[in-house]
């Protein structure tokens, strides 16, 4: 007899592959191919899958059609199922998946929409957070000030694109004019998305403050974010672009590392 | 959770809080005497966490979870269920519970509550998922039933005996699911009543009733539970049988594919409590409708 772990390992199996044949061996057909059976809760896991992808992605589902969109979706879910049971974090890698799925090649905006879409979600289902004051910043002795780490709101995300993915985006809203047209052409966008009370929000930044701001999201030091902004745009004014963080309400936190102790 | 709450849901019968309906049950509040939630859609913050905190201010919410994997021979997720405990202590729960299946192995999640086979080891495994679960949450668990598809060649004990026995191990609750019995029963042969009546009455803390519908497998009848249409004549049968036998219980609408107007969902509701009433009416139970 099979212990638990395997019974559950070939069951598994047999879920995302109906060419598992072993799947007989635990389980009774009573009338029915062993495999049919099994076959009805694989329906039931790609089809509740396949919904909650098309909730998350419903530009990319719109753009390529329903039929399109639940055949990337089945191989998509097939290849990498959820790792966890809150399906609000689940298609991250849906992007990147699209990116290297041969069907999917013609439209070469398709994964970067798709990254915007899931940047849109992931600011919808962040935590609350309460937004540092610059007050904050007061105590802080100016001589750490180029060592100063800053901590933004868990709901925004930089995104950059070599196409106009939030115009493409816009014109796929319910709301849009049908006659509208989107030039793919026009060049590429760095966007800044985030929650603003309970709507997900986009909007395109200019490219000097796209790069002061990118650096300090992944972590870099304010010194590092001035210098990268300063070589996009030398005019850059860096107090400006820090000062407008804290009236953007972006940030929740800040730390300094390179001092004598850590301040947060 | 207060005990005036349990008290109050006791005999009443509520709504599976889904979606679309939140808007409506905030702006205004309807005779609802208490909905549940399925905890693994409020499990990150955001707007829809905060609505489901002011609709709590109007109505006891149960907490129904659908993630744990009670049945996973792996053991559970600490980080899952630290999440669980927060949105439980948050909610101030009335009601907390999972089912009797699986759906995570090998750091795989199948969104799905996927079958046991009912041996011993699977006991043993259970039963020590539960525990483990009720310690950290910090509460009695009821489990449910879930629908079945199919049986394992090697499934020695009766579901309904395996479930009695969790009880007596774990000191946990029953979650009977009426529609899923009848669901499983139809399709693995077996008698609904006798299911019934081999569960332990005074370990049922409250009934589930929804729709299914047929399909058809390689020319075979199968009973999908797909919580898409109304409850079905056959399933309200049931619960008055169950009523009859066991008493009243908070008894819950569950509808999760294609759902209707909440005033729908009430309807059934309603259907659920006047059953209940009559029951302490000392009437004949109403016809099944």
């Amino acid at each position: 007899m099979r212990c638990l772990a395997e019974v559950q390992r070939t069951f598994a199996d047999a879920l995302l592959d109906s060419r598992a044949s072993d799947i007989a061996a635990v389980v009774a057909g009573d009338g029915v191919a062993p495999g049919a059976r099994v076959a009805i809760y694989r329906h039931h896991v790609v089809t509740s899958l396949t919904a909650a992808l098309r909730t998350m992605y419903p530009v990319v589902c719109r753009l390529v059609g329903d039929g399109f969109f639940a055949y990337a979706a089945h191989e998509f879910i097939v290849t990498q199922p959820p790792t966890g049971p809150c399906l609000s974090d689940y298609g991250e890698a849906f992007a990147e998946f699209l990116e290297s799925f041969p069907a999917a090649r013609e439209l070469v905006y398709l994964a970067d929409l798709a990254r915007l879409e899931w940047a849109l979600n992931r600011a919808l289902h962040a935590e609350d957070t309460v937004p540092l004051d610059l007050g904050a910043l007061r105590s802080l002795d100016p001589q750490w000030l180029d060592s100063l780490r800053l901590r933004f709101d868990p709901s925004v995300t930089f995104l950059s694109s070599p196409w106009p993915i939030d115009s493409i985006w816009s014109a796929n809203q319910g709301d849009a004019d049908p006659e509208a047209t989107v030039d793919v052409a026009s060049g590429p966008v760095r966007l800044e998305i985030r929650r603003q009370g309970d709507d997900a929000v986009f909007r395109r930044l200019t490219p000097a403050p796209y790069a002061f701001r990118r650096v300090l999201i992944e972590g870099g030091a304010l010194a590092t974010a001035a210098d990268e902004a300063s070589a996009v745009d030398g005019d850059l004014d860096i107090a400006a672009a820090l000062h407008e963080l804290f009236t953007d309400n972006v940030l929740i936190g800040f730390r300094v590392t390179s001092g004598p102790e850590e301040i947060s | 959770m207060t005990s005036r709450e349990r008290d109050a849901i006791r005999t009443a019968a509520g709504i599976g809080l889904r979606s679309v309906h939140v808007a409506e049950v905030i702006a205004s509040p309807p005779g609802v005497p208490w909905f549940e939630i399925h905890a693994e859609n409020y499990m990150s913050g955001g707007p829809a966490l905060r609505a489901l905190e002011r609709v709590r201010r109007s109505f006891p919410i149960s907490v129904h979870a659908v993630g744990l994997s009670l049945g996973s021979a792996e053991g559970l997720d600490p980080h899952h269920l630290h999440r669980l405990r927060a949105l439980i202590d948050r909610l101030e729960a009335v009601l907390v519970s999972e089912h009797l299946s699986w759906s995570t192995v090998g750091g795989r999640y199948f969104n799905h509550l996927l079958p046991l086979p009912y041996t011993s080891e699977a006991l043993a495994v259970v039963g020590d998922n539960v525990e483990r679960a009720q310690q950290a949450l910090g509460r009695t668990l009821l489990i449910e039933n879930a629908s079945s598809y199919l049986r394992f060649r090697e499934s020695p004990i009766p579901e309904p005996e395996f479930l009695a026995e969790l009880t007596r191990r774990t000191g946990c609750g029953l979650l009977c699911d009426v529609n899923n019995i009848y669901v499983t029963s139809a399709n693995l042969g077996l008698d609904p009543l006798a299911y019934l009546e081999a569960l332990p009455g005074d370990r049922i803390a409250e009934f589930h009733l929804a729709g299914h519908r047929v399909n058809d497998a390689d020319g075979v009848r199968i009973l999908i539970d797909d919580h898409g249409s109304p409850v079905t004549a056959e399933v309200w049968a049931l619960y008055a049988d169950a009523l009859e036998r066991y008493g009243p219980r908070p008894t819950l609408i569950e509808w999760d594919t294609d759902v209707p107007a909440l005033s729908v969902l009430m309807g059934e509701a309603q259907h659920a409590a006047s059953l209940m009433d009559a029951l302490a009416a000392g009437e004949p139970h109403a016809l099944p409708r």
